[in-house]
């Protein structure tokens, strides 16, 4: 497995580096956004660690953006940046997976690195057929989803969550279940996970994000996939 | 001879009609009074010794029957001898002299000199009388009279002499004496008509003394009474035309000495239970502010015992305490009279009279009494006067005091009546506004932007009857005020009044603040995240190597490394809190204190306490931030918990709490100390209590629960006594029940 670590504070990237070598994982270590996204490209690592806040321009959230348009590998944000809630949400919302925040001990690092890795590998389960109604499309198995009659892009833990929603269709699943099962046990109190990512997939499979029908939150509780007629035309 | 007969004659006669026009002036003035019955007892007898020597005179020159002057001469001697005693009984009563014995030695000699005139025209005894040619009359006359005369009229002059200071008249004195004289020289000189001489002395001695009499009992009263009208007059004046208050006092100071013809007087003012001399008329002016204490001296005694007090010599009649200094020496007599307004002693007015002075007589008493009680109203009249006037003088002073703040202060100042009108501001407001000066009474939404005033009124106003004030911000001008309301009038409301703040360097100075905190917790992760993850692999570095000093120093890094990441987490979230938005969600307590429970059941075991928790079934939901109030719980358990020994009880209980909801967390832990009672909420302050000292925290801990619990619109508080544990109270509106 190999990761990639971008960090402009040396000691730290060292440290996780050494760290991570210890516990058998390939570690490529860059200091700053740009040679990040580059070496990005040019090792294709199994998981992206990124700072925040970096000299030269580009910062972890533009490089996170920047792999997202390319892949679905595993980000993880790990920053000292975050005062409020909206600086978590923002940095999800830029694609990341994860968001740790500075300062993190190296066992947990690890533990959650591994988390990523697992959930990104989870397989479909096998007898679900997946899901067509004309407009929205999800293909379990292949870990495909069509809106419209077109593929659309979505991360690993996106797809998981839809995955979760869907094999409950009509059932509302609630907060700590959703954490339990997309994210691992370890996350049930990063509560503001499934709505950042609730809204990221509303956004992407949503004829109208404003007022969806797919997704539909149950106030309090949780939230509830429900499926359409297939005869429902489905356009703007 | 006859001719000078005559003029005696009718010198005699013209005194003793006066003498008798007199008598009858003072009879019909007064019968009951004793001088004046006495007087014409007097004057009686003093016709008698005339007419009695008159007749014996005619008898003489006519050759009349020597029965008949002998009739003559006894009437003449009874007249004389009455006569002498009645000068005495009549000096006696001037100078007041009652006593048992003095009218029984008056009537016993009356009685006596009738007796024997009477057993000497019975027994037709001898008169020793020569008669000569050409009417001259010898007469010597009885032992037994001049016995009578002797003893009477020293007692006379003795009296005279020794109470002459109690005879105000002076021609009543010399009267007396004339009078005495006349009868000693008929004494000494046996000739009848020398005798006329001594009568006609006699005569005109009765007229000075009925005149002088007549003087005393209505000419004088009339005077006196015409200044006592004039005195009360000026009291009274003085009451009504609300002049200040040592006025006053000298007025009724001045009047007293001029109505009592004293030498001087002075006013003590009740003062604390004490006795001040606030005046002083014709007394040295150094004596003024003296004190004495109640039931000192005889103005303490009369405001004491609120009765009057008159001594006709200060040295001589007074035993107690002196009143001034030198009373001992200079006083003579003296009237004290209390002076009382709504049944209080509000002070006491003291006339005295020097020693040469002359004697006070119950009469003044009374007179003092009376100016006394117009005194007290004056007094006291003016004393509320001056206090009102203080009171006035304040009021007007504190309002312009008030004025020039308003006027004088940046902070533009609005007030409207009920009806939303505008009854002042400040020039600050004008200016602020563009304020016309027609624009009272207007209403405020015709004056004020939209923007500026509540967007809720009914909500304000109903708040501001809650609690008295309402706070909103408002932006102007590119300015950010704070906009306080307050209520105008009490307890009737008049208005509201609304006070701007211009905040905006303030929001800007918070704002640079927060970014200031936000910068430097930063910096501070990344170093903080630099040498943690250090640590971690050099932990796992030597740790097994089993160096037990490299272990203890790992150890003691990690533990340091901790606590600034606590701090910094700390500052963070106060931060946060101060500044995020707050959810608007329904909360229900039973679950938040479940939640805190799972969360710190750990923590309680590994310092083996015991965790329990209590909720009461029927306890309301309330609104806010359940993550963020979750945290305000968890931080007081945990404190709890650490501030409390092993084997320790922390109990949570969530009860109902009037229409809100109240959390108790309870230790039996070391206690707080109740002078920290409000420290405690503060940023970084930590206990220094001993046992404390190994208790790791940021100190931000419970100024987080203090935030938080406000920003939920509750209250917290605590309850402790040191040794015996800790109770911390979360008081929160509850929600109505659905």
């Amino acid at each position: 497995m190999k990761v990639l670590i971008v960090d402009d504070e040396q000691a730290i990237r060292d440290a996780l580096g050494r760290k991570l070598r210890r516990e058998g994982f390939d570690v490529v270590l860059c200091a700053d956004g740009l040679e990040g996204l580059r070496a990005f490209h040019a090792e294709r690592p199994d998981l992206v660690v990124l700072d925040i806040i970096m000299p030269g321009g580009m910062d972890g959230l533009t490089v996170c953006r920047r792999i997202r348009e390319v892949a679905d590998t595993p980000v993880m944000m790990l920053s000292a940046q975050a005062i409020t809630e909206e600086d978590v949400i923002q940095g999800l919302t830029a694609g990341a997976d994860e968001y740790l925040i500075k300062p993190v001990r190296l066992n947990e690092f690890v533990a959650r690195i591994q988390a990523l890795l697992r959930r990104a590998q989870i397989a479909a389960p096998e007898n679900e057929q997946g899901y067509n109604d004309g407009y929205l499309t999800i293909d379990l198995h292949r870990r495909h989803v069509h809106v419209d009659g077109h593929k659309i892009h979505l991360t690993p833990t996106e797809f998981k969550l839809l995955a979760v929603l869907m094999e409950n269709a009509g059932r509302v699943v609630s907060q700590r279940d959703l954490l339990e099962q997309v994210w691992g046990h370890e996350y049930i109190d990063d509560i503001y996970y499934p709505r950042v990512y609730i809204s990221q997939l509303r956004r992407k499979i949503e004829p109208d994000a404003a007022n969806p029908i797919y997704i539909l939150t149950e106030h309090r509780i949780g939230y509830r996939f429900e499926k359409q007629s297939p005869t429902t035309p489905k356009s703007d | 001879m006859s001719f000078f007969n005559s003029i005696t004659l009718l010198f005699n006669g013209i005194t003793l009609a006066l003498s008798l026009s007199f008598l009858l002036i003072i009879l019909w003035q007064d019968t009951r009074q004793e001088l004046n019955q006495f007087f014409a007892i007097f004057l009686f007898l003093v016709m008698c010794w005339n007419a009695g020597s008159l007749l014996a005179q005619t008898a003489s020159l006519i050759d009349a029957d020597l029965s008949f002057i002998k009739i003559a001469i006894s009437l003449m001697e009874l007249g004389f001898t009455g006569s002498s005693i009645a000068i005495y009984t009549l000096t006696a009563v001037l100078v007041r002299i009652h006593t048992r014995r003095f009218r029984w030695l008056a009537f016993t000699g009356m009685a006596l000199i009738l007796a024997y005139q009477f057993f000497l025209i019975v027994t037709d005894a001898p008169i020793r009388f020569e008669q000569f040619d050409a009417g001259i009359f010898t007469y010597q006359p009885q032992p037994v009279s001049a016995i009578f005369y002797l003893i009477f009229d020293t007692s006379t002059f003795y009296l005279v002499w020794r109470y002459r200071r109690k005879i105000r008249s002076r021609s009543l004195v010399v009267g007396i004496v004339l009078f005495v004289i006349g009868q000693s020289l008929g004494l000494l000189n046996p000739e009848l008509r020398a005798l006329s001489i001594s009568i006609n002395l006699s005569s005109f001695a009765a007229l000075m003394i009925s005149f002088s009499i007549l003087r005393q009992e209505i000419i004088t009263p009339l005077a006196e009474r015409v200044v006592q009208v004039e005195a009360m007059h000026k009291v009274s004046l003085a009451i009504t035309s609300q002049i200040s208050i040592d006025t006053v006092l000298n007025q009724i100071a001045t009047q007293a000495v001029g109505w009592l013809d004293a030498d001087g007087s002075g006013i003590f003012l009740n003062r604390e239970n004490e006795l001040e001399l606030a005046t002083v008329y014709n007394l040295p002016r150094q004596f003024v502010h003296r004190r004495i204490a109640l039931g000192e001296g005889i103005a303490g005694k009369v405001a004491q015992t609120h009765q009057s007090i008159h001594v006709e010599s200060y040295p001589r009649d007074w035993r107690g305490k002196d009143d001034l200094p030198l009373a001992q020496e200079t006083f003579g007599s003296v009237i004290c009279v209390p002076l009382i307004y709504g049944g209080e002693v509000i002070g006491t007015l003291m006339v005295i009279a020097g020693q040469q002075g002359r004697l006070f007589n119950p009469n003044d008493v009374y007179l003092l009494e009376l100016l006394g009680s117009q005194a007290a109203v004056a007094i006291a009249h003016s004393q509320l006067f001056a206090d009102q006037r203080a009171a006035t003088l304040q009021a007007a002073a504190a309002r312009s005091q008030l004025e020039t703040v308003l006027i004088g202060t940046e902070n533009p100042v609005i007030a409207v009546d009920r009806q939303l009108r505008l009854i002042f501001a400040n020039p600050a407001a004008e200016a602020l506004f563009s304020i016309q000066y027609n624009a009272r009474d207007r209403l405020i939404t015709e004056i004020f932007p939209a923007n500026t005033l509540p967007s809720n009124f009914r909500e304000v106003l109903s708040e501001l009857r809650r609690n008295r004030t309402h706070v909103y911000e408002v932006s102007l001008d590119n300015k950010i005020y704070l906009c306080h309301l307050a209520l105008l009038g009490r307890p009737r409301i008049a208005g509201w009044v609304a006070v701007l703040n211009d905040v905006t360097q303030l929001k800007e100075l918070d704002r640079l603040k927060s970014e200031m905190v936000r910068m430097t917790s930063h910096d501070l992760k990344n170093p903080l995240q630099a040498a943690m993850a250090n640590l971690d692999l050099l932990r796992d570095d030597v740790w097994d190597s089993g160096n037990s000093e490299v272990q203890q120093s790992i150890e003691a890094i990690e533990k340091q490394l901790e606590r600034m990441y606590r701090i910094i987490n700390g500052i963070l979230d106060l931060e946060r809190i101060k500044t995020g938005t707050q959810l608007q969600e329904i909360c229900r307590p039973a679950r938040l204190v479940e939640e805190t429970l799972e969360e710190l059941q750990h923590l309680a075991d590994d310092k083996a306490i015991r965790l329990d928790a209590t909720v009461d079934a029927n306890i309301p939901d309330f609104m806010g931030d359940p993550e963020q109030f979750k945290r305000a719980l968890i931080n007081l358990v945990e404190n709890a918990i650490k501030f409390t020994p092993s084997g320790g009880i922390v109990t949570i209980v969530g009860r109902q709490n009037n229409a809100g909801v109240l959390f108790e967390i309870k230790d039996n832990g070391i206690g707080i100390p109740v002078e920290l009672h409000t420290q405690i909420f503060e940023r970084f302050f930590r206990g220094r209590q001993k046992g404390v000292e190994h208790v790791s925290g940021s100190g931000l801990g419970l100024s987080l629960v203090k935030t938080i619990v406000e920003n939920h619109h509750g209250r917290v508080w605590l309850e402790s006594q040191v040794g015996a544990g800790t109770t911390f109270f979360v008081a929160l509106p509850g929600i109505a029940v659905k």
